[in-house]
């Protein structure tokens, strides 16, 4: 019975094409570490975040004068309106958290590298688009630090020259943050995860082509890899159960780490918060942008900051395979990079004075410098490794190429 | 696995150092359903002449454990399904004191510290060189010292430190009165997800172990 409607579909639709492309031989290489796991995390977040959002938008109310009351309707009076609630605000933080442990694997192990360009952008517009669901997310429980921040960040873009007026109330639909920014941000905010949902496909697609990177610095043959299907579904599975342990742990008993204090205040266009500081995820670009004097180059340079991101790829001139397996300094970089975020984080979260001008100025420069210096850097690693003498597995990957070359 | 794990402890623990920054001393909060019945008492009778709890319904109040007529004698005057609002309007309480209070439902949540600020604000009256009342927390509130903490000593100033606690307990409280079967709930769902990823896991071990299995059969 089943397999004659199968049948009935595959002749009208691909579906066991598709399901055998996709999993069940779609070949993966063997070695694939946890650090692999989060991608397949931040689709399971993304659907979690969709699926709460949607039964919050069934009691929220995007008006000035409501909103902050209906968040608390949903916390008290909606039957388990605080679980919904409180999932969708802590995934938010997941979500993020996923993201830029899925990023920094693929900065690791070179994974961004060619073929895998196109794979790289359409992560970076992911982050993008994640970011300004989150951005726009924020400003719905009109709290101080929603109405605050957006206040803030919408006031960035008047820095660009001759259209920044006019694109700052553009966003805001007013002169200052108001209710025609609030139904406009909520209508953006259901919006995008759907965009988001549309680019996670094309980012698949151009997976499934190129196939996923490994850690072992050089390319897997086709004959050693193994199908997706049952091999990582049950290892990615394992990782969901883990990574849900952790988030229910935040969820059930500390749901307001990631909601600050002055959130629960009613925004208040009179009166300013003494320290605005947006959510922790966007802090080291907020350092970057408060370390830059300029206000426009300080806008600049926050975008920059992930943009810059994209060239890595052709920054990366290095002919050793992979990222860090074989490359000593291409490591040592990676964890100084890293550090630098949480540098910037830091410096990001405490008002700009005395010591943390500094700090935030110097952790700038280092992360910029580490995207720039990266032809250099690859460069001169490459030539070193080279009259050290290289790993054979490397030389034979190298000579294979070569030959390829002339062929 | 560790390293992984390790991963994300590590960069949630230090954006939850960041977050909560406060050098408020801790205090013990009572839980005990009478403490917290006899901090409300104490916000209906006393704070409650000026403050509002506008997401607290007198009804709500029964999840406190209060019999019908303790309930019944709190909420002479208003209906059960009336909230805690105080009889001086806004503008009223403008007039007095400049400010309109806050509304105290959510005051446990929007304060870093959160009840314990609430504890040390509340106590934190004295009298200043100049024989003003003032506050340690909140140098220049403009709300009274309604407890009397300014010139308390001994015995009188233990039991209004008590009060406090119990008001703070009490303000926690309905901060996010669904706290507590948010946690009892949670228990089931972490032993539930703990019970599911060890299956999980063992599913994944043995899926991996019929790899050689599967490599022999490709290469034969
Ligand atoms: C006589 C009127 C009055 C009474 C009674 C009163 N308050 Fe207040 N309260 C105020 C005013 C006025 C403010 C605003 C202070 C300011 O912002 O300067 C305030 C502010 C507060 C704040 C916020 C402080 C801050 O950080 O902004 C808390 C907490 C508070 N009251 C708790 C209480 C508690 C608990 C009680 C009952 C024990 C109480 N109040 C009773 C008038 C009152």
């Amino acid at each position: 019975m089943i397999n004659r409607i199968i049948g009935w579909v595959d002749q009208r639709f691909p579906i066991t094409a598709i399901i055998k492309h996709e999993a069940t031989e779609y070949p993966v290489a063997p070695n694939l570490n946890y650090w692999w796991n989060f991608g397949s995390l931040a689709g399971v977040v993304l659907v979690l975040q969709i699926v709460t959002g949607i039964f919050l938008a069934m009691h929220y109310k995007a008006d000035v004068t409501l909103a902050f009351d209906s968040i608390q309707h949903i916390m008290r009076s909606v039957n388990y309106g605080w679980l919904i609630r409180y999932i969708h605000a802590t995934g938010a933080s997941a979500f993020f958290a996923v993201i830029y442990i899925h990023i920094s694997r693929t900065l690791y192990y070179g994974s961004y590298r060619g073929p895998r360009e196109l794979l790289w952008w359409t992560g970076l517009l992911l982050l993008l688009l994640v970011m300004g669901a989150a951005f726009m997310g924020y400003l719905l429980p009109w709290g101080q630090m929603s109405f605050w921040g957006a206040q803030v960040i919408t006031n960035l873009f008047g820095a660009i020259p001759l259209v920044g007026g006019h694109i700052v109330v553009l966003l805001r639909g007013d002169f200052s943050v108001g209710d025609p920014t609030l139904t406009r941000f909520f209508a953006l905010h259901y919006l995008i995860p759907f965009i988001i949902a549309g680019a996670v496909v094309i980012h698949l697609v151009a997976l499934h082509t190129v196939k996923s990177s490994n850690p072992s610095g050089l390319p897997i043959a086709d004959k050693d890899n193994i199908p997706f299907h049952p091999y990582y579904t049950s290892k990615d599975l394992f990782g969901v159960g883990v990574f849900l342990i952790i988030f229910c742990s935040f969820v059930f008993f500390v749901p307001d780490a990631f909601i600050e204090p002055d959130n629960n205040i009613p925004a208040n266009p009179m009166q300013t918060p003494p320290h605005i500081v947006p959510e922790w995820y966007f802090l080291p670009f907020y350092a970057i942008l408060r370390s830059i004097p300029d206000k426009l180059l300080g806008v600049v340079g926050m975008g920059l900051g992930i943009v810059i991101l994209a060239a890595l790829p052709y920054l990366d001139r290095s002919k050793i395979p992979g990222g860090s397996r074989y490359r000593p300094i291409f490591k040592a970089l990676f964890f100084v990079f890293i550090a630098d975020a949480f540098v910037l984080g830091y410096v990001g979260a405490h008002p700009p004075e005395g010591p943390m001008v500094l700090i935030g100025r110097i952790a700038t420069v280092i992360y910029f410098g580490y995207i720039v210096s990266m032809p250099f850097v690859s460069k001169w690693e490459e030539s070193w490794l080279r009259k050290r003498g290289l790993p054979a597995p490397v030389q034979k990957y190298l000579d294979e190429q070569a030959a390829g070359g002339t062929k | 696995m560790k390293k992984y794990l390790l991963g994300i402890a590590l960069c949630f623990a230090t954006v939850g150092a960041w977050a909560n920054e406060a050098k408020l001393p801790k205090i013990e909060l009572p839980t005990s359903p009478e403490a917290l019945q006899r901090g409300a008492e104490t916000v209906a009778t006393v704070c409650l002449s000026c403050h509002n709890l506008k997401y607290i319904k007198y009804s709500d109040l029964s999840g406190l454990g209060f019999s019908k007529e303790k309930l019944g004698a709190l909420s002479v005057g208003h209906g059960l399904d009336d909230s805690l609002m105080s009889p001086m309007s806004a503008e009223a309480t403008k007039q007095a004191f400049g400010i309109t209070p806050p509304d105290l439902s959510m005051m446990a949540k929007a304060r870093v510290g959160g009840p314990h600020y609430v504890y040390a604000f509340v106590t934190g009256f004295y009298t200043n060189d100049k024989g003003k009342t003032d506050n340690h927390v909140f140098p220049g509130a403009k709300m009274p010292d309604v407890l009397g903490a300014a010139s308390a000593k001994g015995e009188e100033r233990t039991a209004i430190e008590y009060k406090a606690k119990e008001v703070a307990a009490f303000l926690e409280w309905a901060g996010d009165p669904k706290a507590q079967e948010r946690r009892g709930l949670g228990r089931y769902v972490i032993a539930y997800l703990i019970v599911l990823t060890i299956l999980l896991y063992l599913v994944k071990l043995r899926t991996w172990a019929r790899l050689k299995e599967h490599h022999k059969r490709k290469h034969t």
